[in-house]
C-alpha cells in the first residue's frame, strides 16, 4: 500500500516535470508572439528576457502578410474532402475484410498496414514524375498548369491514399467486434450488401468514425511535407505550408513566426478541446482486438 | 549623375566564353523576330506597347519581406493596362530560390521573380525561361550592361533587370565618429585601422554565417581584390582551379585576417552581427547594403565604402552587385500580358513605385528618379556605376550545387583554417563532378 503510494508520487512528480518541460517552448512562443522584434534583438538575454510592452501587432501583421483568409479557405477546400473521402473508402475496405471471410483478407490489410509505415519521403520523386504527366481538366478548380502536380485535387488524392492505410487498419478492427449476427439478421431479411454496409455496419462504427475524423483532421490540416512537394504556387499552399511565406530574403522575424503558428493551430485546438473524448479514443480505438 | 549600371566588358566576355563552352549553336536563333512568338492564351499577342492585353496574369514571387511585397503591389498598381487581372503568388525568398526548377517547370504563374546574370542564363539554356527579345527592342533607359546580364547563350534576352544593390563594408558612423577613424583605401590602411580597432577594445569586423551563405561575400570580395574580376568569373564558372596558388593566396589573407573577426560566425546570424555594428561592439561589416534593415536607428547611422585595394595591379574596381528583376516561364497562359508586364517593370514609372516602397535597393532604369534617393541609394548607385567589374554573388554566379559546396567549405575553413588545403582539394573535386554533370545535362 505505502509503496503503490510511492509510486504515485514518483509518477506524479514525473509527468509534472515532464508537462512543464513540454510546456516550456510553447509557453516561450506564446510570449514572444506578443513582443514586438526590436525588443528580443536588442535586448542581450534575448528571447529569456522580461518582456517591456507586450502588444497584438505580430497577430496583425502575420494574419496580413500571410494572406491568411485566402490559405485558410484553400486548406478547407484539401482538408474536408480528404477526410470524408477516407473515411468513405477505408470504410468500405474495412467492411469487406471484417465481414467476409476471403483468402486475401490478410494479405489486404497486411498491404494497408505496411503502406502505413512507409515514409512519404521515399517515393516522392517518382510521385512528382506521375503527378506530372497526368493531366486532369482544365474546369477542375485549382488546376493550376493541368496536371495533378500543383492541383488541389493531387494534394487531396494523396492524402487520402497516405491515410486510408491507417483508417483501413483502425475500422477493420473496430467492425469485428460487431457481431456478424447482425449481418445474417439483415440478410435474412433482405438487405443488399450496399444496405448492410451503409445503415448497419456504418452508424454501430460511429464511435470510431468521429474519433478518426478528429485525428485525420489535425493530421491532414498539419501536413507540411506533400504541400510544400506538389504545390508550386503560393496563393494554393494550405495554411501550415504557408507560415514559410513570413520569413524573409534575409531576415525572418521570429517573433512573427510564433504569431502566425499560434493563429494557424487555433482550429486544431478548438477541434481537440470540443472533441477531446473522440480524440483519445481515437488513439487506443481499435487497439484492444486485434 | 547616373543611376545606370555600368558595362563591365568582361560581362560579355563572360557571356561569350559560356556560349563557347555551351556550343554556340543556337546562334541561328536571333533570326527568331518579335512577329513569329504568337501568345498561346489569353489575349492577343504582344504588340511592342502596353494596352492591347487582357485576362488573368499570374507573377510568381519570392518578395515575402513587407517592403518588396508593398514594392510589387505597386508596380502591379502602377500597370496601366486594366483589362489585365494580376495575381501575385508570394513564396517565401529562401523557398522560391531552392524550389526554382520545379517552380519553372510546373509553369503556374506566367512571371517570375528571378535575379540575372548566370543563375537566368543557367534556365534559359534549359529552355525553362521564355525568350522576350521582343520585349527588349522596346526597352528604354537599361544600359548594355544590363542587357548583357540579361543574355543566355543565344543571344537573346530572357531577363528584365528592375533593382539592384551593393555588397560593401558597413559601419557605424556614431563610433567612427567617436574614435576619429576614417574609410581606408589600401589593404594596409584597413589593417591598420583594425589594429587601432582592437587597441579601443572594438572587434575589428563583425562576423556571421548562419545559413552558410553570409562569408560567401568576403571570399568574393578577396578574390575580386587580389585575383581580379575576370579569375573570379572564370573560377565560378567551372573553369579556375581551387587548387591554383592565386585561390590559395585568397584564403592565406583570409586567415591573416580572421583575428580581426568576430569568432563563432557559423552560429550567428547576420542581424546579430549587425547588431554588435550598430551598438559599437564591432567597428566593421562586410555585407549588403540590406544591413540597414537590421534597424532604423542603424539605417540612419550606417555608411559603408567600398572594400579598399589589395594589389594595386588589380584595384578595387569590381563588387557584388546582385541584380533582381524578373523572366517569363517558357510557355506562359497568358503571354500577352506577360510581356506588357515585363515591359512594365522596365520603365521608371514602375521602378518609382517600387522604390517609393522599398528604399533599399537602386533602380535599372536611368529615367528612374533619384532625387528620392537616401544617402545609402546614392553612394549604392556611385560605387556600382564607377565598378570595373560587377559579379552578382557567389550563390547567383554559379551553379547552385557548386555554390553549396563552397558554403560548407567557407564555414569549416573559418572553423579549421590549417586544413585548408585539404578542404580546397575536396572542393576542386566536388567542382569537377558537378560541373561534368551540369555541361553533360
Amino acid at each position: 500500500m505505502i509503496s503503490s503510494r510511492r509510486n504515485q508520487i514518483i509518477a506524479q512528480v514525473f509527468l509534472f516535470a515532464m508537462a512543464v518541460l513540454w510546456m516550456l517552448p510553447i509557453l516561450g512562443m506564446i510570449i514572444s508572439s506578443f513582443r514586438p522584434y526590436a525588443e528580443t534583438s536588442t535586448d542581450p538575454n534575448g528571447f529569456f528576457s522580461w518582456p517591456d510592452t507586450l502588444t497584438l501587432d505580430n497577430f496583425r501583421n502575420a494574419w496580413a502578410r500571410g494572406n491568411m483568409p485566402r490559405h485558410w479557405f484553400v486548406t478547407f477546400l484539401v482538408v474536408i474532402p480528404a477526410v470524408i473521402l477516407v473515411l468513405f473508402f477505408s470504410s468500405m475496405v474495412a467492411f469487406a475484410v471484417s465481414r467476409y471471410s476471403w483468402k486475401f483478407n490478410i494479405a489486404l490489410l497486411m498491404l494497408f498496414t505496411a503502406g502505413n509505415l512507409l515514409p512519404p519521403q521515399s517515393i516522392i520523386q517518382p510521385l512528382f514524375q506521375i503527378y506530372n504527366r497526368i493531366p486532369i481538366p482544365e474546369f477542375a478548380p485549382y488546376s493550376n498548369s493541368g496536371e495533378l502536380r500543383g492541383s488541389l485535387i493531387g494534394l487531396i488524392l494523396i492524402h487520402v491514399a497516405f491515410q486510408s492505410g491507417f483508417c483501413t487498419f483502425v475500422l477493420s478492427n473496430y467492425m469485428k467486434t460487431l457481431p456478424k449476427e447482425l449481418n445474417e439478421a439483415a440478410m435474412v431479411d433482405g438487405a443488399s450488401l450496399w444496405r448492410q454496409y451503409w445503415q448497419i455496419v456504418m452508424p454501430l462504427t460511429r464511435p470510431a468514425l468521429g474519433a478518426l475524423a478528429t485525428l485525420e483532421f489535425a493530421w491532414i490540416y498539419n501536413d507540411y511535407f506533400w504541400a510544400v512537394v506538389l504545390v508550386q504556387k503560393g496563393n494554393d499552399l494550405p495554411i501550415t505550408s504557408s507560415l514559410r511565406n513570413l520569413s524573409g530574403e534575409f531576415f525572418t522575424d521570429d517573433n512573427l513566426v510564433a504569431a502566425g503558428s499560434l493563429i494557424v493551430v487555433i482550429p486544431t485546438i478548438l477541434i481537440y478541446l470540443a472533441l477531446r473524448r473522440q480524440f483519445i479514443s481515437g488513439l487506443s480505438v481499435g487497439a484492444s482486438k486485434g | 549623375m547616373s543611376n545606370s549600371y555600368p558595362q563591365p566588358g568582361a560581362w560579355d566576355a563572360y557571356v561569350a566564353r559560356r556560349s563557347v563552352i555551351k556550343g554556340g549553336a543556337a546562334v541561328g536563333a536571333f533570326a527568331v523576330g518579335g512577329s513569329v512568338l504568337a501568345a498561346c492564351g489569353g489575349s492577343d499577342s504582344f504588340s511592342g506597347e502596353i494596352g492591347s492585353a487582357s485576362g488573368t496574369l499570374n507573377i510568381g514571387s519570392n518578395a515575402s519581406d513587407p517592403a518588396p511585397q508593398a514594392g510589387l503591389q505597386a508596380v502591379v498598381n502602377a500597370f496601366p493596362n486594366a483589362d489585365v487581372d494580376v495575381v501575385i503568388n508570394t513564396l517565401d525568398h529562401n523557398t522560391y530560390q531552392e524550389n526554382i526548377t520545379t517552380i519553372l517547370q510546373a509553369q503556374d504563374d506566367d512571371v517570375l521573380a528571378w535575379f540575372a546574370g548566370f543563375r537566368n542564363k543557367f534556365f534559359a539554356d534549359q529552355g525553362l525561361v521564355g525568350d522576350i527579345s521582343d520585349v527588349w527592342e522596346n526597352i528604354t533607359g537599361l544600359g548594355e550592361g544590363f542587357k548583357a546580364a540579361s543574355t543566355a547563350s543565344d543571344g537573346n534576352q530572357y531577363f528584365v533587370p528592375t533593382s539592384f544593390y551593393t555588397w560593401a563594408i558597413n559601419y557605424s558612423k556614431k563610433l567612427w565618429g567617436e574614435n576619429g577613424y576614417t574609410e581606408p583605401t589600401t589593404s594596409d590602411e584597413l589593417i591598420g585601422l583594425a589594429e587601432q580597432m582592437m587597441s579601443d577594445g572594438v572587434t575589428p569586423f563583425a562576423f556571421a554565417n548562419d545559413g552558410k551563405w553570409p562569408i560567401m561575400g568576403t571570399f568574393d570580395a578577396l578574390n575580386l581584390r587580389l585575383n581580379g574580376y575576370d579569375f573570379h568569373v572564370d573560377l565560378m564558372g567551372g573553369n579556375g582551379s581551387w587548387t591554383d596558388d592565386r585561390v590559395r593566396n585568397v584564403f592565406t589573407t583570409w586567415e591573416s585576417l580572421l583575428p580581426f573577426h568576430q569568432e563563432g560566425a557559423n552560429g550567428r546570424t547576420w542581424q546579430e552581427a549587425a547588431t554588435d555594428v550598430e551598438e559599437g561592439r564591432a567597428g566593421m561589416y562586410l555585407l549588403g547594403t540590406f544591413a540597414a534593415s537590421n534597424s532604423e536607428a542603424f539605417a540612419a547611422d550606417m555608411d559603408f565604402f567600398n572594400v579598399p585595394e589589395f594589389d594595386s595591379a588589380i584595384g578595387a574596381g569590381a563588387l557584388d552587385a546582385p541584380i533582381d528583376g524578373f523572366q517569363m516561364v517558357a510557355s506562359p497562359t497568358n503571354e500577352a500580358a506577360a510581356k506588357e508586364m515585363l515591359l512594365h517593370m522596365s520603365t521608371p514609372l514602375a521602378q518609382d513605385a517600387y522604390l517609393s516602397e522599398d528604399p533599399s535597393v537602386v533602380a535599372s532604369n536611368s529615367g528612374a528618379n533619384t532625387s528620392v534617393y537616401n544617402d545609402l541609394q546614392k553612394k549604392s548607385s556611385e560605387l556600382a556605376s564607377a565598378a570595373t567589374g560587377i559579379s552578382q554573388f557567389l550563390d547567383r554566379d554559379t551553379i547552385p550545387d557548386f555554390a553549396g559546396a563552397c558554403g560548407d567549405m567557407f564555414a569549416e575553413f573559418i572553423e579549421n583554417p590549417g586544413g585548408v588545403d585539404g578542404m580546397l582539394a575536396d572542393l576542386e573535386e566536388k567542382k569537377v563532378a558537378i560541373f561534368a554533370d551540369f555541361n553533360a545535362g
